[in-house]
């Protein structure tokens, strides 16, 4: 029995230093993702996909002379480290055609690259536009969870080069732990804006990589109420179900009746 | 303090990476299967053998080109058969996948093998596979995590279903075959056509049109008897029936607000 | 850093980063600590997660570092003295200051002369240096510690001034100060920083209140202070700050100076510098004919460094080995002199009127990341031949190629290996020796410093000729292997040489002379003893030698302990003369025998007899036997057994005044060192930074010499008089306390006094260097340029690296909404910024984290740019250098790149 492990990233400890998204592209040889100047905030590699596993995202309020960004009322310019959510029902993974992307013993989800064939189902499955298909690969690319260093031991790459601990790796339910209290500390302190992100009443049943942020998680791109694509299971195939006894029936009714006739009326028009 | 409620309105979906071949794909396989269907159909209330025929070599033709195109479409086409390494019910496409295979093999079973029964009996498998080749698409699209699809889960697999069923009938009377089962067939198809356009909201233009020549166009040219014009708007609205709704599905996804809080914005 | 290093004896941060988690407040000012040192900024996290520390940042812009701190103050770039001096009035003036602190340990209470006259008396000049010094200080001719500074105040004063400790004698250092920083008022900050009056007195009291036996207050700086016509001074007033507060030598206090390069400390204390030799000994200059009068100039009668002659004997013999002699003055001849201005700046302008051939640039790009990078590549144009050794091919390696016809200049590219591919030190930024070890073969020719250098002596060895001129070449020590860094720090940590011993070649018995290693016997009475024994003097013979004839005379080395030896061995010899090869061998036997080459213990060992050779002697200790930078089994408080922090492994400095003067902790919360008084010794979390069995009650007489002149509660050992200094008396360019100037360009009056900028700083103006008028119209805005965590100074090392380039792919402007709507920009776009030496495009960057500022009732508006941009690299930008003026700072001659004017529009 493994033990299942997770990332808890904490906002309020992040400095934005980019070392975790480094770190990631230098461990597992991903290449640059382009060079262009987005104009927001320090931010110029926009979002997770499949040359950037690891995002830190740079939300920017309003500056009060007197207020540092760790001034409880006032949340001026908050940085926060994004990954593949690794989810307890994963979109990713359940629609995979190939049986590519399986759960590893450490919970994680992850993407055998000898496998995949660059179907792109799982980019239009994945509700949180983490995983995505590398043009100048074929194949769907996104956060390992560093499986390879996981089986030796090891911390991921991103993990253990954060320096200031706001990526916590570990036992996920330890996690979980350590963030309950981490909220109460700073909410005792007034901090009252900082919440946890982790989708566990959705669908999405939970993450294995969870958030502390502060303010409305939609403005680091945490959907509110995320839901896997699954949901739509049921009711999609019923629909089909339906419409394909409806064809056949309309088929074979149409033929019973009318199917002979027509040699007989050769209507020119 | 401002809260913007999106990231620099960045999307927070990833657009669907595929090209034409898979719109194509959809409208050919939808129209191979629903060809199936009529076939067997056909066979069974004793319809003239022609007919019969033509349909089952639409079916098969229709299955020959699926197959590339899908497997064009991959990142890494070579490796197409690992989608035969496992079958995974929750996933369409897996579904989907290995439907086009059986479908494939029967429908050429329904045209090459040697005798009549075993035709028939491979025929029966193609349509009943068929059935499903008319309206997995739609759950393929449905069950995904672009709102403008999943929103529509229940109702794109009756849609591409009736759309597949139209382009059948339509590819038919264009091979000449003036048969009145086809024809109410035809009427049948447009009409639910008509409806489903009459009641989709928010829609792109190019669904607009799309619209319009899968119902209203084709069910006029039907009144009026203009088979072949109505045949011809039918296929064209047919596929791009399929275009526009994964344009659509492109265009969903880019914008963060529905994904993010579940509502347009 | 002389700011610190007259202040409290010597130019490194106080303390170490692992220590900022024992503060309770911790001010960041001239630094993005976050930012630009990321990972020695988790202590700082650490002391507000555990202490529940405030977190202070005093910075124009709101960065990385404000997003972490618990206040944020942004001020006029520029303004750091008005702050600074108010943080000072403020604690005189509410009596914030530690007071049983600051009387013993400080010369708060020390009289001054009569003839000295204040800025405040003369519109912002102070009366001459001479005035500087204590009263009743006989001492002649103080020196001025310039860029020596960088290491020790080493300036020489009266020991036992006369000292008023009510501090009420009106002119006593305190009351001096009072009256110098009277006018240092929070409404002048409000008027001139730009900082609300009630935001500041808030701050203050939040940050003195860090002060006291129970509390320490931390400040970290970098070159956001240091990059200032006034950078030194600046760093003053904060250490002034701190021994108000009595957060000096404290645990989780201190000054934390937050240096730059990777090794940047390593190369100060063994220079790259022009007027310093290893340790911070002086650089000789031209009148300095002979080792005497070098040492009599700088060695203090009190104090560490009246060990001076032992540390320069010491780096004479490492340089020359056995070619320096008692009689050559140990080769001090040898040594090069200083004959004017041959400071970076002051070469570069010559470079740019055509006075230099030739230049080697090893590891710098010139031609983005210094001041006035247009004159500068200007000035390359006008060699005959560059050198640079780099790990990629800089813009300053490839500076021709915006005008290849022009330019004839024949360059020469080396390249370098980088650190992971040889072996060797940092020193890092608190004074911590790392060893590194190779973990990679450099790609293709790259070949590692030590290897180039080693390679380059013994080629101009070979060309050495007879020729006097020669003879310094022809002595040094060179027997190097390729590549041994190991073999180098061995040499920097020192070891023993035994005094050689001359048998005349004359056959007969003649018993060699032995002198025992402890006797301190000065190179003067030695020579008489000699020419009393009729000795005949080695270095006629050796010059002798160098002409060629006659035969050499065997030079033999003798240690205590090993006569028996040493006669056997003279015996042997006696009977293999002629036998030259018989004879070496003997004569290494000998050497060996005598425990010849044996590392030292520490710099306590060192002579002024030439016993003893020492490349560098504050690192002497770091390799007795074995290699203590490479340590890794860290223990205690302060990770001692990881590395090596020079001197003797203190961690913090100072730290006999986190002792109360009876030796015993200000409180149990902040013990660091105490006085043991069973063991006689000090004792405590770290190595004490004081003579380990000098009691607390020890009192000097008069007669007293060095260390032994320091009393048992003088915790500043580098000082004459032990104190820590609130007042320079010496060793400063610009004055004995800070004073605000404004920079070298600014739109602002000087609120303060007639002087507008700092009166000793050089402007270097000229055609090419050309300065704005104080106002300029033209010029209406702030700007000032700093760092990100993305890219590394020049961007040698960032923009060619595609993991580092995406993260900042393009130069951009910080400015604030206010000041786009005026220049009628919107974000992304495209702007134009220009002073009066260039003009560059970047991209507006529009935020509320640049704002603009109320100051002298107006509006101004401060302009942001990074500088790491140049022409090559993966990603590419207008070098924002060619916008700065070269400029130097008096005492350490550093360019003002914090503050200067610009003009901003948008770029059609
Ligand atoms: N990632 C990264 N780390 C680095 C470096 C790097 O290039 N990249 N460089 C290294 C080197 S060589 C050095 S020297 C250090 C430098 O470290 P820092 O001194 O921290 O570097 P800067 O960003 O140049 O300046 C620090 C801050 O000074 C502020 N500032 C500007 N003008 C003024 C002023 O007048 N007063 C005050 N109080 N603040 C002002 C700037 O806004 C900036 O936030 O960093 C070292 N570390
Ligand atoms: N406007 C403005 N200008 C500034 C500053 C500022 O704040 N504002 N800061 C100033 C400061 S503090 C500094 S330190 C300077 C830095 O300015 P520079 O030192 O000129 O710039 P760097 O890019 O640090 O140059 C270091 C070079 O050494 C190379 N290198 C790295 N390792 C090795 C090695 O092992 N061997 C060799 N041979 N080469 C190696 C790198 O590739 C790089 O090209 O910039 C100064 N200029
Ligand atoms: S976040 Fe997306 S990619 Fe990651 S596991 Fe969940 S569904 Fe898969
Ligand atoms: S792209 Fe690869 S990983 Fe994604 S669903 Fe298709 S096969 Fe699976
Ligand atoms: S876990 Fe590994 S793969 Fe995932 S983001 Fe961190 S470093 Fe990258
Ligand atoms: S490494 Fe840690 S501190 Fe730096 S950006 Fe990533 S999460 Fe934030
Ligand atoms: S680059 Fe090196 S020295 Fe600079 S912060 Fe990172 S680890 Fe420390
Ligand atoms: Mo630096």
């Amino acid at each position: 029995m493994n033990r299942i492990t997770g990332f808890f990233t904490d906002a309020t400890l992040c400095i934005g230093c980019k070392a975790c998204e480094v770190a990631c592209k230098e461990w597992n040889e991903v290449p640059a993702d382009g060079y262009e100047f987005s104009g927001n905030s320090y931010d110029n590699t926009g979002a997770l996909g499949h040359s950037t596993w690891r995002h830190v995202k740079f939300v920017e309020g309003e500056t009060s002379i007197g207020a540092g960004g760790m001034m409880p009322e006032l949340m001026s310019w908050a940085f926060s480290s994004d990954v593949c959510k690794h989810c307890e029902n994963a979109g990713c993974l359940e629609s995979c055609p190939t049986g590519s992307i399986i759960r590893t013993e450490f919970g994680g989800v992850y993407i055998q690259p000898d496998i995949c064939n660059g179907c792109g189902y799982c980019v239009v499955n994945c509700p949180f536009g983490v995983v995505d298909r590398r043009p100048t690969d074929g194949r769907a690319f996104k956060c390992t969870f560093c499986y390879d260093r996981q089986k030796e031991g090891d911390t991921p790459a991103c993990a253990k080069a954060c320096p200031t601990g706001s990526i916590l790796f570990g036992d996920l339910e330890q996690l979980e732990k350590v963030a309950d209290a981490r909220i109460e500390k700073l909410h005792a302190a007034g901090m009252t804006d900082a919440n946890i992100w982790n989708p566990k009443e959705t669908s999405v049943g939970g993450t294995h990589a969870f958030f502390l942020v502060r303010g409305d998680a939609a403005q680091y791109n945490l959907p509110a109420k995320p839901e896997v694509p699954l949901t739509a299971l049921k009711p999609a195939w019923n629909a089909a179900a339906a419409a394909a006894g409806v064809i056949f029936g309309a088929a074979v009714l149409g033929f019973a009746f009318a199917g002979r006739s027509g040699r007989k009326w050769k209507i020119e028009n | 303090m401002t809260t913007p409620a999106t990231y620099y309105n960045q999307p927070l979906l990833k657009p669907p990476v595929w090209t034409w071949e898979v719109p194509v794909y959809f409208f050919v396989g939808g129209a191979a299967g629903a060809a199936s269907v009529l076939g067997v159909a056909a066979q069974f209330s004793g319809a003239d053998e022609e007919l019969v025929r033509d349909a089952r070599w639409i079916a098969l033709i229709g299955a020959a080109v699926s197959g590339p195109l899908l497997i064009s479409d991959l990142g890494r086409p070579e490796r197409f058969l690992n989608m035969l390494r496992v079958f995974k019910p929750q996933s369409p496409m897996s579904v989907g996948v290995w439907t086009l295979a059986v479908f494939g093999g029967a429908t050429a079973g329904a045209v090459l093998l040697p005798y009549k029964p075993l035709r028939s009996i491979s025929a029966v498998a193609a349509g009943a596979t068929g059935l499903v080749m008319a309206t997995y698409t739609g759950v393929l699209l449905g069950v995904t995590a672009i709102p403008l699809w999943k929103e529509h889960a229940h109702f794109l697999p009756v849609h591409f279903g009736a759309s597949a069923l139209g382009s059948a009938v339509s590819l038919l009377e264009l091979r000449g075959h003036r048969n009145g089962a086809l024809r109410s067939l035809g009427f049948a198809a447009a009409t639910f056509e008509s409806a489903a356009d009459f009641a989709l909201e928010q829609k792109t233009p190019m669904l607009k049109i799309a619209g319009a020549l899968s119902g209203p166009v084709p069910f006029l040219f039907r009144l009026f008897g203009k088979r072949k014009a109505a045949a011809a708007a039918t296929l064209l609205g047919s596929l791009l029936t399929r275009i526009a709704w994964i344009e659509a599905g492109k265009a969903s996804a880019a914008d963060p607000h529905v994904a993010l809080h579940g509502s347009g914005a | 850093m002389p700011g610190l290093g007259t202040t409290l004896g010597r130019g490194g941060a106080t303390t170490a980063q692992q220590d900022l988690a024992n503060a309770d407040a911790i001010l960041i000012m001239g630094s993005s600590m976050a930012e630009n040192h990321p990972v020695g900024f988790q202590w700082v996290i650490e002391a507000r997660e555990k202490n529940g520390a405030k977190i202070i940042h005093v910075d124009p812009r709101f960065t990385r570092t404000s997003a972490m701190s618990d206040y944020w103050l942004p001020l006029r770039a520029g303004s750091d003295l008005i702050f600074l001096g108010a943080m000072i009035r403020y604690v005189l003036e509410e009596e914030r200051y530690f007071r049983e602190y600051v009387v013993p340990y400080t010369n708060a209470s020390v009289i001054l002369r009569e003839d000295f006259v204040d800025t405040e008396d003369l519109g912002g000049i102070f009366s001459p240096a001479e005035t500087w010094k204590y009263a009743g200080d006989d001492e002649s001719g103080a020196f001025d510690s310039g860029h020596r500074g960088e290491g020790q105040g080493t300036a020489r004063t009266t020991a036992y001034p006369e000292r008023d400790n009510t501090l009420q004698h009106p002119r006593c250092v305190f009351q001096v100060m009072r009256r110098h920083f009277a006018r240092y008022t929070p409404e002048l900050v409000e008027q001139s920083c730009g900082i609300p009056r009630e935001k500041f007195l808030e701050i203050a009291n939040v940050f003195t209140s860090a002060s006291g036996p129970e509390k320490t207050g931390a400040i970290c700086y970098a070159v956001g202070w240091t990059q200032h016509s006034t950078g030194v001074q600046t760093i003053r007033a904060a250490a002034i700050l701190q021994l108000l507060l009595g957060n000096i030598g404290r645990p989780g206090g201190g000054i934390m100076a937050l240096r730059g390069h990777a090794s940047i400390q390593g190369s100060t204390d063994i220079p790259t510098l022009y007027d310093v030799l290893p340790g911070y000994l002086p650089m000789p200059t031209s009148n300095e004919r002979d080792l005497a009068s070098y040492i009599d100039k700088h060695r203090a009668q009190k104090g560490w460094w009246y060990n001076l002659d032992k540390y320069i004997v010491s780096l004479l013999k490492a340089y020359y080995g056995d070619a320096a002699t008692r009689e050559n003055d140990f080769g001090f001849e040898w040594l090069p002199r200083l004959t004017g201005d041959h400071s970076y700046f002051g070469y570069w302008l010559d470079m740019a009127d055509g006075k230099l051939d030739g230049l080697v640039v090893m590891g710098q790009n010139p031609a983005v990341g210094s001041p006035n990078a247009k004159l500068e590549r200007a000035a390359l144009g006008k060699l005959k031949w560059l050198v640079v050794r780099d790990l990629v091919e800089t813009e300053t390696a490839l500076f021709w190629e915006d005008a290849p016809d022009e330019i004839d200049t024949e360059v020469f590219f080396f390249p370098a290996a980088s650190h992971v591919e040889k072996d060797g030190t940092f020193t890092n930024t608190q004074r911590l020796l790392q060893w590194r070890e190779k973990a990679v073969n450099p790609p293709g020719e790259a070949r590692s410093e030590l290897q180039f250098m080693v390679a380059l002596g013994r080629r101009l060895k070979a060309m050495a000729t007879d020729a006097p001129r020669d003879a310094a070449l022809r002595a040094l020590t060179w027997e190097y292997a390729d590549e041994d860094a190991e073999e180098v720090l061995k040499e920097i940590h020192g070891w023993r040489v035994s005094p050689p011993v001359i048998l005349s070649e004359a056959k007969g018995p003649l018993p060699p002379r032995v002198i025992p290693r402890d006797s301190a016997e000065s190179p003067a009475d030695e020579q008489s003893r000699r020419a009393s024994a009729g000795d005949p003097s080695p270095s006629s013979r050796l010059r002798m030698t160098e002409e060629g004839a006659p035969p050499p005379p065997v030079i033999l080395s003798v240690s205590e302990g090993s006569q028996n030896a040493t006669a056997v061995a003279a015996e042997t010899l006696h009977s293999a003369q002629g036998d030259g090869d018989a004879t070496a061998v003997a004569a290494e036997t000998l050497r060996s025998a005598q425990g010849d080459g044996a590392p030292l213990r520490h710099f306590g060992d060192l002579k002024n007899d030439g016993t003893t050779a020492c490349g560098c002697w504050i690192y002497s200790g770091v390799f007795d036997g074995e290699n203590k930078a490479n340590a890794r089994a860290p223990h205690g408080r302060y990770a001692h057994g990881w590395g090596y922090a020079w001197p003797l492994d203190r961690r913090i400095l100072y730290n006999r005044a986190s002792a109360r003067p009876d030796g015993q902790p200000w409180s149990e919360r902040k013990a660091l060192v105490w006085w043991d008084e069973a063991k006689r010794e000090w004792v405590g979390h770290d190595v004490a930074d004081f003579t380990r069995g000098k009691a607390p009650d020890y009192k000097p007489t008069s007669d007293h010499g060095g260390d032994e002149a320091i009393a048992g509660d003088a915790p500043f050992i580098m000082h004459p008089d032990g104190l820590g200094w609130l007042w320079v008396p010496s060793g400063l360019k610009d004055g004995p306390l800070p004073a605000h100037y404004e920079p070298l360009e600014s739109n602002i009056r000087n609120p303060l006094y007639a002087q507008q900028s700092n009166p000793a700083a050089n402007r270097m103006e000229r055609p090419d260097n050309p300065y704005a008028s104080s106002p300029d119209a033209r010029f209406p805005y702030v700007l000032t340029t700093y760092r990100l965590t993305e890219h590394h100074t020049a961007g040698g090392m960032s923009r060619t690296l595609s993991h580092l380039a995406e993260l900042q792919p393009e130069l951009f402007a910080e400015i604030s909404p206010e000041l786009a709507s005026e220049a009628g920009v919107s974000n992304g776009e495209m702007v134009r910024i220009t002073t009066a030496r260039g003009s560059i495009r970047a991209r507006a960057l529009v935020t509320t984290r640049m704002p603009s500022l109320d100051v002298d009732g107006e509006r101004i508006h401060q302009v942001g740019l990074p500088y790491h941009w140049g022409g090559r690299g993966l990603v590419t930008g207008d070098v924002v250098n060619d916008l700065l003026a070269i400029s130097e700072e008096p005492n350490v001659k550093i360019f003002e790149s914090k503050g200067l004017t610009c003009n901003l529009t948008r770029d059609m």
